[in-house]
């Protein structure tokens, strides 16, 4: 059990002569809660979506559980456990909110666990359950993400990666997520988590990376990163107390 | 009492016209793929009916399916092997493409069987059918209920089966469907072979109906666009609502202009309608 759930070492990677990733070096531990934190632009989004194949890798290593699974397909990456809510969630807005969480288990052929797990995310979102009939379209922002987390859920993984948990959503849909995401990795499930609100994101993970211009510039528990000044300068505008 | 005929013959004939367009429907909105073959996918259908029954017997009833399959297999292989590779490019691109592959398929049919027209005549025809004052051929009614439950059956598989909610998916968001661990390129060939077994299913059951002829691909392909405009692109409601509007309208038109008009008429419609409501009678909405 020595194997991170996820490692990414000296990753290059970004949209055709632009390149947006340099060097980028990363490691999730099973059940661990990392989060990735820095400013617009820096790369968040891309490393997620090279993590997850979306965008080609043009130099470095991505495993999963000590596979190499670099230039894999997104399928791939699903299929060992990774299952990625992508940024605007992303959710197929004509269909209904238990047909999106479906599609989130399309690759398992077990239906008696698909069925199990569809009733664990109503659990976890009661709100997904009244709506299950309603298109994904006509929901909140809050409930959208709620149903987009679940559909990341859905794919059983044993690491699911968030690109943006709270932006737009009014506060107390921002606490029940981060209240349903707290009790999914308390399953055992470990989270990757891009969140623009450093605060929110420091409190809830357990290690953190910093992420300017391409580059990891910090790394460290998350708890010594949200006492560091620097940060504390550049992401909180020193408002925090 | 006229009227109910000439209404009864646009029905007949709306039915046949929804199964011609769905296909086509289905691979423009899902891939976004204007595929200029399905035309000559129809007329290859009808050319499997033909043979089936002049050297097998097999009704042509029954050589829908075989018509069906073969075609599916043929448009898997186009989408797997060629479309594919340019799916990203402006839409443009594929369109050239089939239109390229159209003349090819198209002029092998001719080098093939001729520009002859030939005509399924079926050894027993089920006669007519008197409602009141309507008289109904028989076997276009039998077409197209069959017809009708193609298109039927082709709803219920995207609506209510695993591929289908793939395919749907990938409609609304190809790259939220990736992330599903849906295999994109694998479900383009899956729809493509979907369109083209309807157009080959439709093009058997139309071989009792119409004379067969390479030469008539187009006439089914403009028909096609009609019905897609008129209902509105991307569903199978729509192109039964698009396919039932056209029937009416070639047969209220024929009845009223004469019958050299009826095509005039739906084309004029054709271009009111997109000037006037571009989105067609249903709109456009997630395709099931």
């Amino acid at each position: 059990m020595d194997a991170p759930k996820l490692s990414v070492t000296q990753l290059q990677a970004g949209y055709g002569d632009v390149q947006v990733l340099w060097d980028v070096t990363l490691d999730v531990k099973p059940g661990e809660m990392v989060c990735i934190v820095g400013s617009n632009g820096a790369g968040k989004t891309t490393l997620m979506r090279a993590i997850s194949a979306l965008v080609p890798v043009s130099a470095g290593r991505i495993a999963v559980d000590g596979a190499d699974l670099t230039g894999a397909t997104p399928a791939r990456m699903v299929a060992a456990g990774v299952a990625h809510v992508p940024e605007g969630r992303r959710l197929f807005g004509a269909m209904s909110v238990r047909d999106n969480l479906l599609m989130g288990a399309y690759l398992r052929p077990d239906k008696a666990g698909i069925a199990e797990d569809l009733e664990k995310v109503y659990a976890l979102f009661p709100r997904l359950a009244e709506r299950q009939k309603q298109d994904a379209g006509t929901l909140s922002g809050g409930e959208q993400q709620m149903c987009a987390v679940g559909r990341g859920l859905m794919a059983r993984p044993s690491l699911l990666m968030i690109d943006e948990l709270s932006l737009g959503l009014a506060p107390r849909m921002v606490d029940l997520l981060a209240d349903g995401l707290r009790r999914v990795n308390a399953e055992g499930v470990a989270v990757l988590l891009v969140e623009q609100d450093v605060m929110n994101a420091l409190e809830l993970a357990d290690r953190a990376f910093v992420l300017d211009r391409g580059r990891v510039t910090l790394s460290g528990p998350a708890a010594a990163l949200a006492d560091d000044p620097a940060i504390r300068e550049a992401y909180m505008g020193g408002l925090a107390g | 009492m006229i009227y109910l005929q000439v209404l009864a013959n646009g029905l007949v004939l709306g039915g046949l016209y929804a199964a011609i367009a769905v296909g086509f429907s289905l691979v423009w909105g899902v891939l976004n793929v204007i595929n200029l073959l399905h035309g000559s996918f129809i007329v290859l259908g009808s050319y499997v009916a033909f043979f089936a029954y002049a050297y097998f017997g097999i009704h042509p009833f029954l050589s829908a399916g075989i018509a069906g399959a073969a075609l599916f297999a043929l448009g898997y292989v186009v989408q797997a092997g060629l479309v594919n590779r340019v799916i990203a490019a402006p839409v443009l691109i594929t369109l050239i493409l089939t239109f390229g592959l159209d003349l090819i398929l198209n002029n092998a049919m001719l080098l093939a069987f001729s520009a002859d027209y030939r005509k399924v005549n079926l050894a027993h025809p089920l006669g007519s059918l008197e409602l009141g004052p309507i008289f109904l051929p028989g076997d276009r009614v039998a077409a197209m209920v069959l017809a009708f439950l193609l298109t039927a059956l082709l709803y219920r598989v995207l609506r209510d089966s695993r591929i289908g909610r793939a395919i749907i998916a990938v409609r609304m968001d190809r790259e939220a469907a990736a992330l599903m661990g849906v295999d994109v390129k694998r479900i383009n060939a899956i729809t493509f072979g979907l369109g083209a077994f309807m157009a080959g299913a439709a093009g058997a059951l139309l071989s009792i109906i119409y004379p067969i002829s390479p030469l008539n691909s187009s006439l089914f392909l403009g028909k096609a666009f009609v019905v897609c405009v008129l209902g509105g692109l991307g569903s199978v409601p729509g192109a039964m609502v698009g396919g039932v509007a056209l029937g009416l309208i070639e047969s209220f038109g024929a009845y009223w202009l004469g019958p050299e008009h009826a095509i005039t008429l739906s084309f004029s419609i054709l271009l009111v309608l997109l000037f006037v409501r571009p989105s067609g009678i249903l709109g456009k909405r997630g395709y099931e």
